[in-house]
């Protein structure tokens, strides 16, 4: 069949459709690859660079994410160096805001401690920055605490292609990037704001929450953005 | 006070303007970044306020959070007010080894201005209040061979030691002469 290809993950053969990324493809197949900033069924950025894969004949690791199957592709998942740039990429988003599990809303379901444990990162061997930073709390049903966000771009993407508000998007560039609601106003005075909810659900951390709840409280049903962002014909990759 | 109170909106000769821009640039991709450098051209204090981007939104339909995102991503783009003379220095690798942060300490005690919050080696931009300097600093003017390096008034001083660049400042600053 011309749109099916083979490739190889970590030395299995795997089937997968043309135009499918490398992550879809290797989830498919029942592989683990840790990530952040994907939800399937939103535009895949590249974002976090935890889903790293080694490709045969790159030099360099490539995110699996933004990168497509192609016929003949051998790809290795594991690899200690993966483990390492994995652990690092972990270590250098836990030191860049102030995550403190000990007071946050999502403490216990949170994607962002989740994978740390996952990938065994204990430590930072980074200092931290421990950068100044607003917490948003002018929003009548949600708050925004920027101390808890890794900038993944969840919010932003589901924002516009799902509720297609195009309330959320990153400000400013490199260490001050910042997520801004419009020009950067209050979010409770945002014009474009639908107040649907579904930043909330897709933010992996306790950066996007329900006002109101108290530490531990904040469960988030990602799924279900994934799932009306794949019921929209959302993007294949 | 009245100039300020008048125009809590775009004027309608700005307005005219950005729609001629914008039928020029609109339908290009990269369209928008090609938009706001004609507005801040043309702007008396070469910036980009608020007003002027709910306008440039409105009219493209470019999502409001978008255009802020190109506005504060590229260092080109003031969202302040700018100086009517603009003293850039250059806080590159050359420059720095040859005394550019003493320079622009330097600058910045000439001209009365603070930093409100030290940054670090982050982009700097501050304005004097009457609005005449605006001091800036850059990452490389690409003349590392000259360093450190000072531009006044988009013309490139090289080799350029306090006292000169202290002559430079009094020259073009207009305040307090007859003239």
């Amino acid at each position: 069949m011309p749109n099916q290809v083979k490739l190889k993950i970590d030395g299995e053969y795997v089937e997968a459709k043309a135009g499918e990324s490398v992550l879809d493809a290797a989830r498919a197949a029942g592989k683990f690859i840790p990530s952040l900033c994907h939800v399937k069924g939103l535009t895949p950025v590249g974002a976090c660079r935890l889903c790293m894969v080694e490709v045969a004949g790159i030099p360099r690791p490539m995110p699996a994410c933004t990168t497509t199957v192609q016929d003949g592709m051998v790809i290795s998942t594991v690899s200690e160096k993966l483990t390492r740039y994995r652990q690092m990429i972990m270590q250098l988003l836990l030191s860049e805001r102030n995550h403190v599990c000990a007071v946050c809303v999502s403490n216990g379901s949170c994607e962002l401690q989740d994978m740390a444990s996952k990938l065994g990162v204990t430590h930072s061997e980074f200092p931290y920055r421990y950068p100044r930073l607003p917490v948003d709390a002018s929003h009548p049903r949600f708050v925004l605490d920027h101390n808890r966000c890794i900038l993944c771009t969840r919010c932003v993407r589901v924002c516009a292609e799902v509720e297609g508000a195009n309330t959320w998007n990153i400000m400013s560039r490199g260490v001050t990037s910042m997520l801004a609601a419009d020009l950067n106003g209050n979010w409770g005075d945002s014009e474009t704001c639908t107040m649907c909810g579904k930043c909330v659900e897709a933010c992996p951390t306790g950066a996007l929450a329900v006002k109101g709840k108290a530490v531990e409280e904040m469960t988030k049903n990602t799924d279900a953005v994934s799932r009306l962002a794949t019921a929209r014909g959302g993007t294949q990759q | 006070m009245l100039d300020t109170l008048a125009r809590p909106q775009t004027e309608l000769e700005d307005q005219s303007f950005i729609d001629g821009v914008i039928t020029e640039f609109g339908s290009k991709p990269g369209g928008l970044l090609s938009i706001l450098e004609r507005i801040q051209e043309r702007n008396r204090h070469k910036y980009l306020s608020p007003e002027v981007l709910k306008f440039v939104s409105s009219r493209t339909g470019v999502p409001l959070s978008r255009v802020y995102s190109v506005a504060t991503f590229y260092s080109f783009f003031n969202l302040e007010p700018q100086g009517k003379h603009t003293v850039c220095i250059c806080r590159g690798t050359a420059c720095h080894a040859r005394g550019s942060r003493d320079l622009l300490n330097n600058a910045k005690l000439m001209l009365g201005l603070h930093n409100q919050e030290d940054g670090g080696a982050d982009k700097l931009s501050l304005t004097t209040p009457d609005k005449e300097f605006t001091v800036r600093t850059v990452a490389c003017f690409g003349q590392c061979a000259l360093a450190p390096v000072v531009e006044v008034d988009r013309k490139i001083y090289g080799r350029v030691n306090e006292r000169e660049m202290r002559k430079v400042i009094d020259r073009v600053d207009s305040r307090g002469k007859v003239p």
